[in-house]
C-alpha cells in the first residue's frame, strides 16, 4: 500500500508483483480487494448483490438508474491526517449523508459500504417506484417476463399498491428498430445500455434518445436502422421487455426454456451460448459469458442460425442403393451397404471429404476410419467470410483447428482438387463425404453419378444425395455432444439440447458403425472412450476427458488464430439464415 | 458537398466552417449546435435533410443530431409562422399575467397562418414580467392589455432608475446609464481594460491568489469559492486548460446576467481575459443562453473589437500569452446552467450532467480536459478583485460573504428590478420594501422565494434562529423575523434557504400556493433532462399531482404523496438538478401545509374515476393544450394499442 494510509499492515503485505489489496468494510465485515475494483462488484463478490438497471460491467457507467444507490463511508482522519482507528485496529469510518452510487467508483482504503441499511433500501423503493409509474406493467403478455429486471427487484424493493392516480405518459410501441429487433418505447426504463452497446462494443452509433424528460424515447434515425450483425444482444442486456427479438417474441414463455451450455458452431470464434428449448424445439441462442471467448456477445448470424435443425430438408432415414435407386434402410442394413460399397476399392481409389464442422471425436473416428481404409487423400472443406473485428471470424468452420491438430488437412482445402480431378479421371472410385456436399468440390450431380460408392453422411438433403450410394442422416451442433477447439486453440464442449430427428443419429456413432462393419472389430461404447483413447494419442489433450472441459472451454493450443487460405477454387456456401428460416 | 436536397448558399457554407473552426479539429462535434442554429435561420426549421447533412458534415451519424434538435426547445422540426412569439410562462411572467397573454395572442392569431405562438420557460427577465420575444426580439412588460401591440409597436424598453442609496456598484456601475454604450471606446473611456493591463504584469499564483483572498464565492448558485475551485488547477498542468463563462442564466427569478450582457460586454471579456491569463487558459468558451441572440451578436462584435486592441488574440498585450474567446449559443434547455451539463452540450450532445466522482470539471471537464466553469457576474467579479486587491475586496460584504452581489427582485412587488448590493449588509426586508418598493398598494407579502425558484420558500411570518457576531465578536442566536434576514450565503442558509442566484420573488396574500407551486413544478418537470430515474419521473410526477389539485382532483393523499416523491428525488439524482425540483415542493407543502389540504379533500378513489381522467378534462376544456415547446404529443395524439 505505501499511501500513509495503510492500517491492516499485519493483514495485508503485498509483495511487488500481486496486485495491491484494499481493506474495505462492507455491511459491518472488512474484506479486501485488488485495486480498481468496482464498489458493485466487490459487493456482489462477497454476496450482498446491488441491485442495477444501467451498470453492465462490460459497459461504461453512465450511473443513471440509481438504482445502485448505497451508503459510503471513508475513513476518519484524525488531526495527525491518518485514519483513527476503532476497537477492531480497522479505520473508523466517516459516512457520508448522501448516498451514493455503487456503479461508477472504485474501491479504496478504508472505505465503507452499508447496501442494506435503512436509507439504501429506502432509495431503492423510491427508484422502484419511479421507474414502474410510467411503466405499462403488461407483464402478462411480454416476452420479458419471468427474467425482467423490474419484476426481480420489484419482489424486494416494489410496493404492492399504486399512489399513482394520474394517466401514464404515453410513447411508441411496436417499432421495427431493425430487421431484427422490436421495441416497446413505454416499457423502457431509459437506462441506455443499448446506445452504449451501440457505441462501445458494435462500434455502430445508432441508437439514441430523443425528446426530453419523462417524454424522452429511445430510437434510431429513419435513415439509419439498427442492422448491424450484434444488434440482438441489445436484447439481452435490456434489463426490461422494452427490447425484443422479433424472431423469438410471443414464441415461448421464458420460464418454459430447458437451458443447455453449448457454444455457436458457426464460426471459428466458438462464441459459448445458452439453448433454450422446450420438447426437443429450439426457441433461442443466447450468448454465455466467457471472457476467454466472446466476453458477453455473441453475433446474430450465429445466434439464429438454428432454424436449419427444425428443417423439412432434414435427412431422417438412411438409405442404401438397391438395385437401381436408393431405398429406405434400417441403420444395420444401411452401414453394411455403405461398406461393402466401399470394400471393392483399394484405399488410393477411396477419398474422404470430412468437415471442419464435426467434433474432435468423430474427426478421429473419421481418421481411423482412413486409415483402417487405408485411404491417403482426405480432406476438409474450409468456409471464409469477411469477419469483423468484434466477433465474427473470417474462419466460418468451428473446427479448423480440431481438422489441423488430428490430421485430417495440412491445410484446409489445398487437396479438394486433387479429389476432384481423381473423380473426373475415374482414379477415385469411392467417396465418403462426411458432413459436406460433394457439389462443392465443383462437381456436377452427373459427374458425381460416375463414382461407383458415394457415401453421405449428412444432416440435410442436397443435391449430391441423388447420386449417393448410401445416406447416413446425422446429428445437428445441438443434438449431439463432442469437443472442438476454436480458433485460438480453446477446447470446448458441445452438450445435447434436443434429440435428433427421425432415425438421424449421433455421427460419431455411424462412424463407429462403420469402422465395426469394416473391421469386425467390436470396442467403442461411450463418446468418453473415443475422447480417452484421442487423449491418449494427441499430447496437446493429454490428461483431459470429455467431461472435464469445463463449461468455459480449455485453452489447448496456443496457435496465432487460423487464418484459412483466401481461395481454393472451390465454392463455398455457407448455410444461409435465409434457408434456415424454412424449418420454423 | 452533395448531401442534400437543400441548396446551401456560399455564405452560409462559409458561415458553418467557420463556426467549425471554432473548436478543435478532432472535436468537431461541438460545433452541432451552432450549425443547427445557422441552419434555421436560414430555413426556418430544421429539416431532415438538415440533420443527415449536418451529421455528415461533422462525421457523425444522423441520430446524434436528431438527439439534440429534439432535446433542446429552441430547434423546431417544422416551420414556424412568419411571425413567431414565444410568451414565457414561468413564474414571475405567470403571475403577471403571461397566461391571459397567451389567451389573448391565441385568440387574435387563430386563422393567421403567418403567426404562430409557444410557451416557453423562463426569458430571463422577470423584472420586467411578462415578457415576450417576437423572433429575436424582447418585448418587456406585455401586459395583456398590451399584448395586440406586440406586432406594431417597437419592442419598449423598461425604464431604468438610478441606484438605491443602500446599494453599492461595482459589477453595475454603469449599467442602466443612458449614456453609456456597448462599444469598447466607451468602455475604454471609463477606464477598461487598466485591470487586464495590471493583471499581465502579475505573476499567475498572484492572481489565484487574489481571487483566494476575496473569498469570492460563485453567483452562479451554489456559491463555491471561485479561488478554491481555480486551485484545482495544477500550474504545470500538460493538458490544454479550458475556461467556461457559464452565460446560460435561467434559474427562474434571474436576470443580472442578462443586463451585464447586453450592456457592459466588455466587464465580462475583460474579467475572462484576467481569468484565462490567470490559469493558463487559451481558449475560453461563453456558454450563452438560445434566448439572448441579441446579447450573442454584442459579445462576438466586443470579441473582434478587443481582438482589435491585442487584449485576445496572438500574443495578447505582447506577453506572449495566446487567448480566444469564442461565443457558444445555447438552444433553450434549463440543464445547461449545470456545469457538466454544460460542458457536455458544448460538446455537441445531450445535455445530460455528468457523475461525479469521477467527471469533476476541473479535473476531466471540457473535452476530457482540466476546465473551470464560472458564472457571468463572477468572472467581472475577478476584473474588480484584479482592481482593489483581494484583502480590499474582501472588506466589502461580511466574512465569508465577500464582495458585492446582484439581488434581483420580481414577482409582487411595485419596483421590481437588479439591486446591487454589499453581501448580508442588506436585510431581505430593505430589498423588498425600501429598495424594490413593497408589495402593491394594500397588500401584505405573504412569501419569498429568496434565491431563484428552486430555493426553498421562506414565510413572511416565520422567525428564524441565526447566529449573529456581536460587538464583541462572540456569536449569539438571534430569533429574527424574514425581512430582518441578511441578504448573504450563510444566513440564508442558516434560514434554511439559499441565497442561490440571487433572484428573490415575492409573492403577496393574494397567491395561491398550490397554484404557485404547480407553476413551478410544470418548469422543473418541462426543464428535467430525463437522463436519470428520480428527477425524470418525479419532476412530471409532481406535476401533475398540482395539476389534479388544482383543477379539484385533490385526494387526501396529495400532501403527503407530493412530500414524499419529493423526499425520493432530493439527493439522489446525478446533478443538482434533483434538489431544485424538489426543494419548492418539499417547502411549499411544509409550509402551505392549510393550502394544500384544503385542495385535497376528496376520499382516495379506486383508482383513476372518470371525473379524473385528463382526456375528459381536456375534451372539457379544464386542462389548456397550448403546446409547450416541443410538446412531443404523445400525450394527446394518443398511440395505437399494439404491443
Amino acid at each position: 500500500m505505501g499511501n500513509g494510509r495503510n492500517v491492516g499492515h499485519d493483514l495485508n503485505m503485498p509483495n511487488e508483483s500481486a496486485p495491491q489489496l484494499l481493506n474495505v468494510q462492507i455491511n459491518g465485515v472488512w474484506h479486501q480487494f485488488p485495486k480498481g475494483t468496482r464498489v458493485i462488484e466487490a459487493c456482489e463478490q462477497v454476496g450482498s448483490y446491488v441491485p442495477r438497471y444501467c451498470y453492465h460491467k462490460k459497459l461504461s457507467s453512465p450511473g443513471n438508474c440509481r438504482m445502485c444507490l448505497i451508503e459510503m463511508g471513508m475513513p476518519k482522519m484524525g488531526p495527525d491526517r491518518k485514519p483513527e482507528l476503532g476497537d477492531d485496529g480497522m479505520p473508523r469510518v466517516y459516512w457520508m449523508p448522501r448516498p451514493q452510487i455503487s456503479c461508477a467508483q472504485d474501491v479504496s482504503e478504508g472505505m465503507g459500504i452499508r447496501t442494506d441499511s435503512p436509507l439504501a433500501q429506502e432509495c431503492r423503493r423510491g427508484v422502484m417506484e419511479f421507474l414502474l409509474i410510467n411503466h405499462p406493467l403488461d407483464c402478462p403478455i411480454c416476452d420479458q417476463a419471468g427474467e425482467c429486471r423490474l419484476q426481480e427487484f420489484s419482489v424486494e424493493y416494489g410496493a404492492a399498491e399504486s399512489r399513482f392516480l394520474e394517466n401514464k405518459v404515453k410513447k411508441p410501441k411496436n417499432v421495427e428498430l431493425g430487421p431484427r429487433v422490436t421495441l416497446d418505447d413505454e416499457r423502457c426504463i431509459l437506462c441506455s445500455r443499448c446506445i452504449r452497446f451501440c457505441q462501445e462494443i458494435a462500434h455502430d452509433d445508432v441508437l439514441g434518445f430523443v425528446d426530453r424528460g419523462s417524454h424522452t424515447v429511445l430510437t434510431a434515425h429513419s435513415g439509419k436502422r439498427l442492422e448491424n450483425n450484434y444488434s440482438l444482444n441489445t436484447v439481452d442486456i435490456c434489463p426490461v421487455g422494452a427490447l425484443t427479438s422479433t424472431d423469438f417474441r410471443f414464441q415461448m414463455r421464458v420460464w418454459f426454456l430447458r437451458e443447455t451450455k453449448s457454444f455457436c458452431t458457426s464460426c471459428a470464434t466458438g462464441c459459448n451460448t445458452i439453448i433454450g428449448t422446450r420438447e426437443d424445439v429450439i426457441y433461442r441462442q443466447t450468448p454465455r459469458e466467457n471472457d476467454a471467448v466472446n466476453s458477453s456477445w455473441m453475433c446474430d448470424y450465429g445466434r439464429l442460425n438454428f432454424g436449419f435443425l427444425q428443417s423439412e430438408n432434414r435427412l431422417l432415414q438412411p438409405q442404401v442403393f438397391s438395385g437401381d435407386k436408393l431405398i429406405a434402410a434400417d441403420w444395420n442394413t444401411a452401414i453394411l451397404g455403405a461398406t461393402a460399397q466401399l470394400k471393392h476399392f483399394s484405399g488410393s481409389e477411396i477419398a474422404i471429404l470430412a468437415s471442419a464442422r464435426m467434433t474432435n471425436e468423430e474427426m478421429w473416428l473419421t481418421a481411423e476410419f482412413a486409415r483402417l481404409l487405408g485411404v491417403e487423400l482426405i480432406e476438409v472443406v474450409p468456409r471464409t467470410g469477411p469477419g469483423d473485428d468484434i466477433l465474427l471470424s473470417r474462419d466460418l468452420n468451428p473446427n479448423t483447428s480440431g481438422a489441423l491438430l488430428l490430421g485430417l488437412t495440412r491445410e484446409p482445402g489445398a487437396r479438394l482438387r486433387e479429389i476432384r480431378d481423381g473423380i473426373l479421371t475415374g482414379r477415385i472410385k469411392g467417396l465418403v463425404a462426411l458432413g459436406e456436399n460433394a457439389i462443392d468440390l465443383g462437381l456436377t450431380v452427373d459427374q458425381i453419378k460416375t463414382l461407383p460408392a458415394f457415401t453421405v453422411m449428412n444432416i440435410l438433403a442436397n443435391e449430391a444425395i441423388a447420386a449417393a450410394t448410401a445416406v447416413l442422416p446425422s446429428f445437428g451442433f445441438a443434438e449431439k455432444r463432442g469437443s472442438m477447439i476454436n480458433g485460438k486453440g480453446r477446447l470446448q464442449r458441445l452438450n445435447r439440447a434436443v434429440r435428433g430427428p427421425g432415425q438421424a443419429r449421433d455421427d460419431w456413432e455411424i462412424l463407429r458403425d462403420l469402422i465395426q462393419s469394416y473391421s469386425g472389430r467390436n470396442g467403442i461404447y461411450t463418446i468418453e472412450e473415443v475422447f480417452r483413447q484421442m487423449s491418449a494419442a494427441v499430447p496437446q489433450l493429454a490428461g483431459l476427458s470429455l467431461s472435464k472441459i469445463s463449461d468455459l472451454g480449455v485453452q489447448v493450443l496456443h496457435v496465432e488464430p487460423i487464418s484459412p487460405p483466401e481461395s481454393t477454387g472451390v465454392k463455398i456456401e455457407a448455410q444461409t439464415l435465409e434457408s434456415e428460416k424454412a424449418g420454423r | 458537398m452533395d448531401l442534400t436536397n437543400t441548396p446551401l448558399s456560399t455564405e452560409l457554407e462559409r458561415k458553418i466552417d467557420e463556426a467549425i473552426g471554432r473548436y478543435p479539429p478532432d472535436h468537431k462535434r461541438s460545433a452541432a449546435m451552432p450549425l443547427l442554429h445557422l441552419w434555421q435561420e436560414e430555413f426556418g426549421f430544421i429539416s431532415d435533410d438538415g440533420v443527415r447533412w449536418i451529421a455528415a458534415k461533422l462525421e457523425l451519424q444522423p441520430i446524434n443530431i436528431l438527439e439534440l434538435v429534439t432535446f433542446y426547445p429552441m430547434y423546431r422540426q417544422a416551420p414556424a409562422g412568419k411571425k413567431h412569439v414565444r410568451v414565457c410562462r414561468t413564474l414571475s411572467c405567470a403571475m403577471a399575467g403571461s397566461y391571459q397573454v397567451m389567451e389573448k395572442l391565441r385568440e387574435a392569431m387563430r386563422e393567421d397562418k403567418n403567426y404562430s405562438v409557444e410557451f416557453v420557460e423562463c426569458l430571463a427577465s422577470c423584472g420586467t414580467a411578462p415578457v415576450c420575444m417576437v423572433g429575436d426580439e424582447l418585448h418587456e412588460n406585455v401586459g395583456p392589455e398590451r399584448a395586440l401591440d406586440l406586432f406594431t409597436r417597437p419592442p419598449s424598453r423598461a425604464t431604468r432608475h438610478s441606484p438605491h442609496p443602500l446599494e453599492c456598484r461595482l459589477i453595475f456601475e454603469n449599467i442602466g446609464r443612458a449614456d453609456y454604450t456597448t462599444d469598447i471606446d466607451c468602455y475604454l473611456r471609463h477606464g477598461g481594460y487598466e485591470d487586464l493591463k495590471k493583471a499581465v504584469t502579475m505573476s499567475r499564483t498572484e492572481i489565484v491568489n487574489a481571487v483566494k483572498t476575496s473569498g469570492l464565492r460563485g453567483r452562479g448558485g451554489a456559491g463555491f469559492p471561485c479561488g478554491l475551485k481555480w486551485s484545482f488547477i495544477k500550474p504545470d498542468e500538460k493538458k490544454p486548460v479550458y475556461l467556461i463563462c457559464n452565460a446560460d442564466e435561467s434559474e427562474p427569478g434571474t436576470f443580472k446576467d442578462r443586463y451585464i450582457i447586453h450592456e457592459d460586454p466588455h466587464q465580462l471579456l475583460e474579467g475572462i481575459l484576467i481569468s484565462c491569463f490567470a490559469l493558463n487558459a487559451k481558449t475560453a468558451y461563453i456558454y450563452i443562453r438560445g434566448e439572448f441572440p441579441e446579447g450573442a451578436k454584442i459579445l462576438e462584435r466586443a470579441i473582434e473589437e478587443a481582438r482589435a486592441h491585442n487584449f485576445l488574440g496572438h500574443n495578447m498585450l505582447g506577453t506572449g500569452f495566446d487567448v480566444e474567446v469564442y461565443v457558444h449559443r445555447g438552444a433553450g434547455a434549463y440543464i445547461c446552467g449545470e456545469e457538466t451539463g454544460l460542458i457536455e452540450s458544448l460538446e455537441g450532445k445531450r445535455a445530460y450532467p455528468r457523475i461525479k466522482p469521477p467527471y469533476f470539471p476541473a479535473v476531466l471537464g471540457l473535452y476530457m480536459c482540466p476546465t473551470i466553469v464560472n458564472n457571468v457576474e463572477t468572472l467581472c467579479h475577478v476584473k474588480h478583485i484584479v482592481a482593489l486587491g483581494g484583502g480590499a475586496y474582501a472588506q466589502l460584504g461580511r466574512p465569508n460573504n465577500t464582495g458585492t452581489r446582484v439581488v434581483c427582485v420580481s414577482g409582487d412587488v411595485q419596483r421590481p428590478g437588479y439591486f446591487e448590493i454589499e453581501v448580508g449588509s442588506v436585510t431581505m426586508g430593505q430589498i423588498i420594501y425600501d429598495m424594490a418598493g413593497g408589495p402593491r398598494y394594500g397588500r401584505m407579502v405573504k412569501a419569498v422565494i429568496p434565491g431563484g425558484s428552486s430555493a426553498k420558500v421562506l414565510r413572511a411570518d416565520e422567525r428564524f434562529k441565526l447566529k449573529v457576531k456581536q460587538a464583541d465578536g462572540s456569536m449569539a442566536e438571534q430569533d429574527i423575523s424574514l425581512f430582518e434576514i441578511p441578504m448573504d450565503f450563510d444566513s440564508l442558509a442558516a434560514a434554511g434557504s439559499m441565497a442561490g442566484s440571487g433572484g428573490v420573488i415575492v409573492l403577496d396574500e393574494t397567491r395561491d400556493m398550490v397554484w404557485t407551486l404547480n407553476n413551478i413544478n410544470e418548469f422543473y418537470a418541462h426543464e428535467s433532462c430525463g437522463q436519470c430515474t428520480p428527477c425524470r419521473e418525479g419532476s412530471l410526477w409532481m406535476k401533475k399531482i398540482t395539476d389534479r389539485m388544482l383543477l379539484g382532483g385533490g385526494v387526501v393523499q396529495d400532501p403527503d404523496t407530493l412530500k414524499t416523491v419529493a423526499d425520493n428525488i432530493a439527493g439522489r439524482t446525478i446533478c443538482a438538478f434533483g434538489e431544485a425540483c424538489a426543494w419548492p415542493t418539499q417547502s411549499f407543502v411544509e409550509k402551505f401545509r392549510s393550502e394544500f389540504t384544503q385542495r385535497s379533500q376528496k376520499p382516495a378513489p379506486p383508482p383513476l374515476p372518470p371525473e379524473l381522467t385528463s382526456e375528459n378534462l381536456i375534451a372539457e376544456r379544464t386542462i389548456s393544450v397550448t403546446p409547450l415547446a416541443h410538446d412531443p404529443g404523445w400525450e394527446t395524439a394518443g398511440t395505437s394499442g399494439m404491443i
